[in-house]
């Protein structure tokens, strides 16, 4: 018993800190760990991945929203898109063949990697368009010279656009989908990056309890493997979040590409074969 | 970390508020959890061998339990019922920070957020019901 109790917190650990040393979450690295290390199926490995990623984004926004790096107003503005999302696809998830949800999350781990090693510097605009300002949508920001400026938001449409998809994402694989909402802030909205950064950290928390809540309504969470995940993984993210200031990100991009290529490789070798 | 100048009173009552009511319930949910993990491993280690064997072999999970029923069962220490409750009480997180924003927003009569916030809140409640009856 201790064994598997053991391996699962130890898998939560590793995925929770990976996830927080590379952005992208745990959700991540605990579904492909849960799934191809510890033989769960894959719509059970999303439910206790969902659940988990909820604890993580609590325990990372704290920080986040005390500095003042989250943009709490945009966050809820484009909430709406991604909690649409997020229950359209935990209602698919119960009924998409896990081959399917292997294919996709192969897919997304593919667009995570390219995003990993292909993030670009910011596009500030001083002025957002006349809805966001309406809105009251921008903020401001620390440049790297050190001098506060402020920023403007663009574009609602097309980012919310593209959060239904992260909500979908979302709810369909277990995962927070930072790095879709991410794009969706930083390329499409021109939110700058650390801003769009903390602000997808802390949308995720209600992104994944939307996905969550549907699955634990329908019964389908196994207890016995989501608590010592969540617990695991939750404080493997809030060790990653302790390390991270003292660790050169940029040199470990490549090897979290190189990472989630093979976890891409594998969950598609996994879906071809129908394992 | 630079820190933003003064805020609208608004923006202000949500940073300070936020993350309280996050690091509350997180470590609430937090406890809950390790009492009933440690319950489930102690009172019956092999009924939770036998409980991760079956989740790997794809067998059908336990059909939904009425929430009432669910806090009733884990108030007389069924350790199972006890992690649901933590995990509920984890998942309700979001619910809290949304429900607690709307009412800022109704406060401030700040119209268009108490949409926004209405809209995310009635999602979240959307998803339950549909999860009890897809």
């Amino acid at each position: 018993m201790l064994e598997i109790l053991g391996g699962l917190i130890a898998l939560a650990l590793g995925a929770g800190f990976v996830g927080a040393l590379s952005g992208l979450g745990g959700g991540v690295f605990i579904v492909p760990a849960l799934v191809i290390l510890m033989h769960v199926p894959m719509y059970l490995a999303i439910s206790a991945s969902l659940i988990s990623v909820v604890a993580t984004s609590a325990g990372a926004s704290v920080a986040f929203v005390r500095d003042g790096w989250t943009n709490l107003r945009l966050a809820m503005v484009l909430e709406c898109a991604t909690v649409t999302g997020a229950v359209v696809g935990a209602m698919l998830a119960g009924y998409l063949p896990n081959w399917a949800l292997e294919l996709i999350f192969a897919l997304m781990m593919l667009q995570s990697a390219y995003f990993t090693i292909s993030k670009k510097g910011d596009q500030i605009l001083p002025r957002g368009d006349p809805l966001t300002e309406r809105l009251k949508l921008g903020g401001e920001v620390t440049d790297e010279s050190g001098h506060r400026i402020r920023y403007g938001v663009k574009n609602i449409p097309g980012g919310a656009a593209l959060m239904v998809l992260a909500g979908i994402m979302s709810g369909l694989l277990g995962i927070g989908s930072g790095a879709l909402k991410v794009i969706a802030m930083d390329y499409v909205m021109h939110v700058p990056l650390k801003i769009s950064s903390a602000t997808s950290n802390f949308m995720i928390g209600v992104t994944a309890g939307a996905g969550a809540l549907v699955f634990l309504s329908r019964g389908e969470v196994p207890t016995s493997l989501v608590a010592p995940v969540a617990i695991g993984v939750t404080v493997g993210a809030l060790t990653g979040s302790l390390v991270l200031p003292h660790v050169n990100t940029q040199s470990l991009r490549i090897l979290f590409a190189v990472i989630l290529v093979l976890i891409a490789v594998e969950m598609g070798w996994r879906a071809a074969m129908g394992i | 970390m630079p820190q933003l100048p003064p805020l609208e009173d608004e923006d202000r009552i949500l940073r300070v508020w936020t993350p309280i009511l996050l690091r509350t319930i997180l470590i609430i949910s937090g406890i809950i959890l390790l009492i009933g993990l440690a319950l489930m491993v102690t009172q019956s280690p092999g009924a939770y061998v036998a409980r991760v064997r079956a989740i790997q072999s794809g067998q059908r999970m336990y059909e939904p339990d009425p929430w009432l029923k669910m806090f009733n069962l884990g108030m007389h220490g069924d350790p199972r019922q006890i992690v649901m409750v933590g995990l509920v009480v984890l998942t309700l997180v979001p619910l809290a920070r949304v429900a607690f924003c709307f009412i800022l927003f109704i406060r401030e009569r700040d119209w268009p957020f108490v949409f926004f916030t209405a809209y995310v809140l009635s999602g979240l409640i959307v998803g339950i019901i549909l999860g009890r009856i897809g």
